[in-house]
C-alpha cells in the first residue's frame, strides 16, 4: 500500500532479521495481539462452513420471515433485506477478502519480481525501459488505476484481483531492483561473473533467491492494503457481485437500509477495519524492528 | 535548480504520454469489440458503427493512438453516455465541490498531520507517540466509505446534529439565491456576504470533510515522523542542543525544514488519495462533485466519462507531484 | 572537595539487541579550571558518548547512565532535569565542537542563520548588533570576507571553512567549558596544523576549561596538560600529557604511541601479536595484550597512581615502579 512508500526504500533485511524480527515483534504485545488476530482470521477463512451458524445463508438461501432483524441471540450480527444471518455473510466474507488479496498479491509478484531482478540484474537500457514504466504505472494515483482496469475489463471478483495485480507489480519491481541492484555489486556475484556464469544464471541462481527476504516482508505487509483495496472496488460495483458476501459489497447493498438497520453496515466495516489495521500494525512493527534508524537499540 | 526542474518536467510529460498510453490501451486494445463498449451495452448497430469510425477503429493502431493524442490535446475527452454532453464540461462543472472537499482535507492534513507527526518523533516511545502511530494505522486501516456511513448513523440519524449530505439545504436552494462566481459555493458565498448560505455549506462539509480527512491526517503525521526520526539523529541537530537552541527552534525549524522533501512529496501523494477517496465518499454524502460523477458512470457502464475521470486524476496528480518537486529544489543542496 | 570539573565512577550503557552493553567506565578524570585534558582512544572507544553524557544528550532510550557523578563547579550535572541543562548548561556554560565538519552544520540554512539563532539564543542579540556579532565572530576565526560568507550554505564551503565556522558557533555561545570532539580529524594535515593553533589561542583569549577528544597521541601532546587514553570505555592511563605519552605505562598506551612506526621493524612489532578471546570480567585490553597473566583475565585493575600524577589500570605497569 503507498502509505508504507517510505519502508520501500529503506528495508532490505536478510532472513536472519526477518527470523530475528518475528521474535522481537513478539515481544510486543499490540503486535502479538495482531499476529494472534491474523491466525484466528486465517482459521476463521478455513473453517468457514464449519463455525458459520447458517453457511446456506451465506450465498443464495434466503430467509424472508426474519428481514432486516436487529442483532439477537440467533442471529448476532442481525439479518439483511432477504432475512440472511449477517454473522454468517462476514465470516464467509473473510474468505472470499483473504482468498482475493492473497491472489492478488501472488500475481503481482509473479510479474514484478522477475521483472526487477532482469532490471537490476542487466542494468543499462533493459534496466531504463522497465523503470521508466513502472514510473507510469506509479504515477496513476493510487487505487485510480484499479478502478479504471476494472471498469474496462467487466465487475467481476476475478477482474478485480487481475486490476489490483496490475496496479501493484511496480512496486515489486522496485524493491527488487533494489536489492539486485546492491547484491550485483556484491562479493560473491562478481566472483560469478569474472568466472563467465552467464547473465541469466547469475539473476536467476545468484541474485532472485537473494531477494526473497525483503519480499516476503514487503507482500505479507501490503495485505491490508490489499484488502482495502478490493473492498473499495466491490464498495463501488467494479469487484463482488450480489450474492457473494463480499464485505465492501456488504456495505454497498446495506446503504438503501442501513439508516433503520444499523448493524447492516457496522459489521462488516468493523472486519474490514479489524482485519486491515492488524496487517498494518504487523506491517509496522516489522517496520519498526527492520529499520535501523528507527530500531529501539 | 533550473536543470533539476527542467528534467522533471521532461520526465513529466513521459509520464503523461505514458499515463496516455495506457488509457489508450484500456479503452481501444483490451476491449474484444471497443467501438460496442464506448457507446454502451444499448446502443444500435448504427450507434456502434457511427464509434467506429469517430474513434477511427477502421485504421491501424499507430493511426488510432495519435488521433487519441489529439483529442486529448484539445481536451476531447469524448461525450457522456448518459447525459451524451462533453465529458470535459460535465468534469468542469463537477470539480469545484470536489476541490472544496480536497481542500480541507489537505489543509487538515498539513495544519494537524505535520504538527502531530512532529511532535511523535519528539516523544518516540512516550504515550503520546504510541497514541498518535496508533491513530495514524487506525485511521488509514479504516474503509473511508463505511466511516461516512457510520458518521451519517452518529450524527445525523442518532443525534441530528449535522444534515446527511447534499452542499445545501433544500429550503436555502430553493428560497435563495446561490451566489455564482468561481463556483466555489463556499468561497462565493463568503465573498458576497451570504452569510446564511456560508454558514449553511459549513454545516453540510461537515460530516464528508471528516469522512475524507481522517486518512491523509494519519497519512502525513505517519511519514513526517519517520523522515524526522532521521532527521533528529543527525549531527547539526545534536549540535544544535549543545549550543543551547531551544527545542522549539530545534524542532519545528531546524528538523522541519530538513523534512520538506520528504513532506510536500507525501502531501502531493495525499491529495491523489484524497481525490480518489472522494469516489468512494461522495455518493454517500450526495456531494456533487467528480467522485459523485465517476460512481454513477461505474453503476451507468458510462466508460467514456470513467476514462474522462481517470485521464483528468491521473494528469492532476502528475502535475501535482512535479509542483512538489519543484518545493524539493529549492532545498539548496539541490539548488547547488 | 571536587575539581572544577570531575568525573566519578561514571557507568554508561546502551541496549543492543543482546542486551545492555556497556560503553563507557570512567573511575576518575579531573580537569582544573582553565586547563585542557586530553582525551585519546580509538574510534569506537565511547569517546563521543562521554561527549553526549557531559551535555545531557545521550539518544534516549537507547543509552542508560547506570550511575556515576559528573561535576562541573560544584554542580552535579547527572543530577539536573533535561530542562535544567538546557536553560542553565547547554550553549550557556558548556558548549560542543563536533567533528564531522561535513554534517555538523545545518544543510538549510545558511552560515549566517545559524550563527545569527546562537547569537540571539546566547547573546540575546537581534536585528543590527546580531548581524555584527557574527561578522566579528568569523573574524575571530579568521575567516575572511565575512560579509560574503553569512551569506553560504554549508555545502558551499570547504571542510576547513565550515570546521572554522563551527567552532566560531561554539564559541559565540561563550561558553566556560568547551568539549572539542576530534575537531581536526576530517581535515588534511595542512589545514589541522592552523586549527589546532585557532583552537589554542582562542582557550588562552577567551580562558575556558577543554575537554580535548582526540585519536591521535601526537595532538594532545601538542594542546592538552594533562591526558588520559580511553580504551573500550574504560580510562586506562591518566596523568600529565607529558608522562603519559613519553612514559606510558599501559601497554595499550604504548601500542598507541609505537602506532606510528619509524622503521619496518618497529611497524612489524606486533604482527605476531597473539589475539586471546576476551575475559569477561577481566581487563578490557585483556584479548590483545602482550603481557597479560592470570590475573588480568579474573579481575579489572583499577586506576593506581604510578608515578605521582600518573595514573594506570593495569597490574602489570602498577607493579613496575620506575
Amino acid at each position: 500500500m503507498q502509505w508504507l512508500m517510505d519502508t520501500r526504500k529503506t528495508l532490505q533485511p536478510g532472513l536472519r532479521e526477518v527470523r530475528l524480527s518475528f521474535y522481537l515483534l513478539n515481544r510486543n504485545r499490540l503486535q502479538r495481539a495482531s499476529l494472534t488476530i491474523i491466525i484466528l482470521l486465517i482459521l476463521v477463512a478455513i473453517f468457514a462452513p464449519v463455525i458459520a451458524p447458517y453457511p446456506g445463508h451465506a450465498i443464495s438461501e434466503t430467509n424472508p420471515d426474519d428481514k432486516l432483524q436487529p442483532p439477537s441471540a440467533q442471529y448476532w450480527f442481525g439479518t439483511d433485506e432477504l432475512g440472511r444471518d449477517m454473522l454468517s455473510r462476514v465470516i464467509y466474507g473473510t474468505r472470499i477478502s483473504l482468498q482475493t488479496a492473497l491472489i492478488a498479491v501472488g500475481l503481482a509478484l509473479l510479474v514484478g519480481v522477475p521483472l526487477g531482478a532482469i532490471a537490476g540484474g542487466l542494468g543499462g537500457v533493459v534496466d531504463e525501459i522497465i523503470m521508466r514504466i513502472t514510473d507510469v504505472f506509479l504515477s496513476f494515483p493510487p487505487l485510480l488505476l484499479a478502478i479504471a482496469i476494472a471498469a474496462f475489463l467487466g465487475p467481476n471478483l476475478r477482474n478485480a484481483m487481475l486490476a489490483i495485480a496490475i496496479s501493484w507489480w511496480p512496486w515489486y519491481t522496485r524493491i527488487i531492483r533494489g536489492q539486485a541492484v546492491s547484491i550485483r555489486e556484491r562479493q560473491f556475484v562478481r566472483a560469478a561473473r569474472a568466472i563467465g556464469t552467464p547473465r541469466s544464471s547469475i539473476i536467476f541462481k545468484h541474485i532472485l533467491p537473494n531477494t526473497f527476504a525483503p519480499v516476503i516482508v514487503q507482500a505479507s505487509m501490503d495485505i491490508g492494503g490489499v484488502i482495502l483495496t478490493i473492498a473499495s472496488l466491490s464498495f463501488l460495483g467494479l469487484g463482488a457481485q450480489p450474492p457473494t458476501p463480499e464485505w465492501g459489497l456488504l456495505i454497498s447493498t446495506s446503504r438503501t437500509y442501513f439508516l433503520n438497520a444499523w448493524w447492516y453496515s457496522t459489521f462488516p466495516g468493523l472486519a474490514i477495519f479489524i482485519t486491515v489495521l492488524v496487517f498494518n500494525l504487523i506491517g509496522d512493527g516489522f517496520r519498526e524492528v527492520l529499520d535501523p534508524k528507527t530500531r529501539k537499540f | 535548480m533550473k536543470k533539476f526542474i527542467l528534467r522533471r518536467l521532461l520526465l513529466g510529460v513521459i509520464v503523461m504520454l505514458g499515463v496516455a498510453f495506457i488509457t489508450f490501451f484500456l479503452t481501444r486494445v483490451i476491449p474484444s469489440d471497443p467501438a460496442a463498449k464506448w457507446v454502451g451495452p444499448r446502443a444500435t448497430p448504427e450507434q456502434i458503427a457511427k464509434a467506429t469510425i469517430d474513434l477511427g477503429l477502421d485504421q491501424p493502431l499507430y493511426v488510432q493512438f495519435f488521433k487519441y493524442m489529439g483529442d486529448l490535446l484539445q481536451g476531447n475527452l469524448g461525450a457522456s453516455l448518459r447525459t451524451r454532453r462533453p465529458i470535459m464540461l460535465e468534469l468542469q462543472e463537477n470539480l469545484p465541490a470536489t476541490i472544496e472537499l480536497v481542500f480541507i482535507s489537505t489543509i487538515a492534513a498539513v495544519f494537524l498531520g505535520i504538527p502531530l507527526g512532529v511532535i511523535s518523533a519528539r516523544r518516540k516511545d512516550q504515550w503520546v507517540d504510541h497514541l498518535s502511530r496508533l491513530f495514524s494505522v487506525g485511521v488509514v486501516s479504516l474503509p473511508t466509505f463505511w466511516v461516512g456511513l457510520i458518521l451519517q448513523l452518529l450524527f445525523f440519524r442518532t443525534l441530528h446534529l449535522f444534515p446527511m449530505g447534499g452542499q445545501l439545504s433544500t429550503e436555502i436552494k430553493l428560497t435563495m439565491e446561490i451566489p455564482k462566481i468561481t463556483g466555489f459555493l463556499m468561497f462565493d458565498s463568503l465573498v458576497t456576504g451570504n452569510f446564511r448560505i456560508f454558514t449553511d455549506a459549513l454545516w453540510h462539509i461537515v460530516l464528508p470533510g471528516i469522512t475524507i480527512g481522517l486518512y491523509p491526517v494519519g497519512l502525513v503525521a505517519r511519514m513526517t515522523r519517520s523522515a524526522l526520526l532521521e532527521i533528529l539523529n543527525e549531527d547539526y541537530i545534536t549540535a544544535a542542543r549543545s549550543y543551547g537552541l531551544s527545542e522549539r527552534i530545534v524542532l519545528w525549524s531546524y528538523a522541519l525544514k530538513n523534512s520538506i522533501g520528504s513532506t510536500s512529496t507525501v502531501v502531493a501523494l495525499s491529495i491523489g488519495y484524497t481525490l480518489v477517496n472522494t469516489f468512494l465518499t461522495e455518493s454517500i454524502f450526495s456531494w456533487p462533485g467528480i467522485g459523485s460523477y465517476i460512481a454513477s458512470a461505474v453503476i451507468g457502464l458510462d466508460y467514456p466519462a470513467i476514462m474522462g475521470v481517470t485521464i483528468f486524476s491521473a494528469f492532476s496528480y502528475v502535475i501535482l507531484n512535479l509542483v512538489a518537486d519543484v518545493i524539493i529544489a529549492m532545498d539548496p543542496r539541490v539548488r547547488a | 572537595m571536587t575539581e572544577y570539573f570531575e568525573i566519578k565512577n561514571l557507568a554508561v550503557g546502551f541496549h543492543t539487541f543482546e542486551g545492555v552493553r556497556d560503553v563507557l567506565r570512567i573511575e576518575s578524570l579531573r580537569i582544573k579550571r582553565g586547563e585542557t585534558y586530553g582525551l585519546v582512544g580509538e574510534s569506537g572507544a565511547g569517546k563521543t558518548v562521554l561527549a553526549l553524557t557531559i551535555l545531557g544528550l545521550l539518544p534516549k532510550p537507547a543509552a542508560i547512565v547506570h550511575s556515576g557523578e559528573i561535576w562541573l563547579d560544584g554542580q552535579d550535572l547527572l543530577k539536573k532535569t533535561d530542562r535544567q541543562m538546557y536553560t542553565q548548561y547547554r550553549g550557556k556554560r558548556i558548549t560542543m565542537i563536533f567533528q564531522d565538519p561535513m554534517s555538523t552544520l545545518n544543510p538549510v540554512f545558511t552560515v549566517g542563520q545559524q550563527l545569527a539563532r546562537v547569537i540571539e539564543a546566547q547573546q540575546h542579540l537581534k536585528g543590527q548588533a546580531n548581524t555584527q556579532k557574527a561578522l566579528e565572530m568569523l573574524e575571530i576565526v579568521k575567516l575572511p570576507d565575512a560579509g560574503r560568507m553569512l551569506e553560504k550554505y554549508p555545502h558551499e564551503l570547504s571542510g576547513g571553512q565550515r570546521q572554522r565556522i563551527i567552532i566560531a558557533i561554539a564559541l559565540t555561545c561563550g561558553a566556560e567549558f568547551l568539549i572539542a570532539d576530534e575537531p581536526t580529524r576530517n581535515l588534511d594535515v595542512t589545514i589541522q596544523a592552523g586549527i589546532l593553533k585557532l583552537m589554542d589561542e582562542l582557550q588562552q583569549e577567551f580562558k575556558m576549561s577543554m575537554l580535548f577528544i582526540a585519536n591521535n597521541v601526537g595532538l594532545v601532546n601538542v594542546v592538552c596538560k594533562n591526558a588520559g587514553i580511553l580504551y573500550r570505555g574504560k580510562l586506562v592511563e591518566d596523568g600529565p600529557s607529558e608522562k603519559v605519552i613519553r612514559r606510558a605505562r599501559h601497554p595499550y598506551t604504548q601500542t598507541l604511541i609505537s602506532a606510528i612506526p619509524r622503521d619496518k621493524s618497529e611497524a612489524l612489532k606486533f604482527a605476531n601479536t597473539v589475539i586471546k578471546p576476551d575475559a569477561e570480567h577481566g581487563c578490557p585490553y585483556y584479548a590483545r595484550c602482550t603481557l597479560a597473566e592470570d590475573a588480568c583475565a579474573a579481575s579489572e585493575p583499577m586506576l593506581e597512581a604510578v608515578d605521582g600524577a600518573q595514573k594506570v589500570a593495569c597490574f602489570v605497569a602498577a607493579r613496575r615502579q620506575p
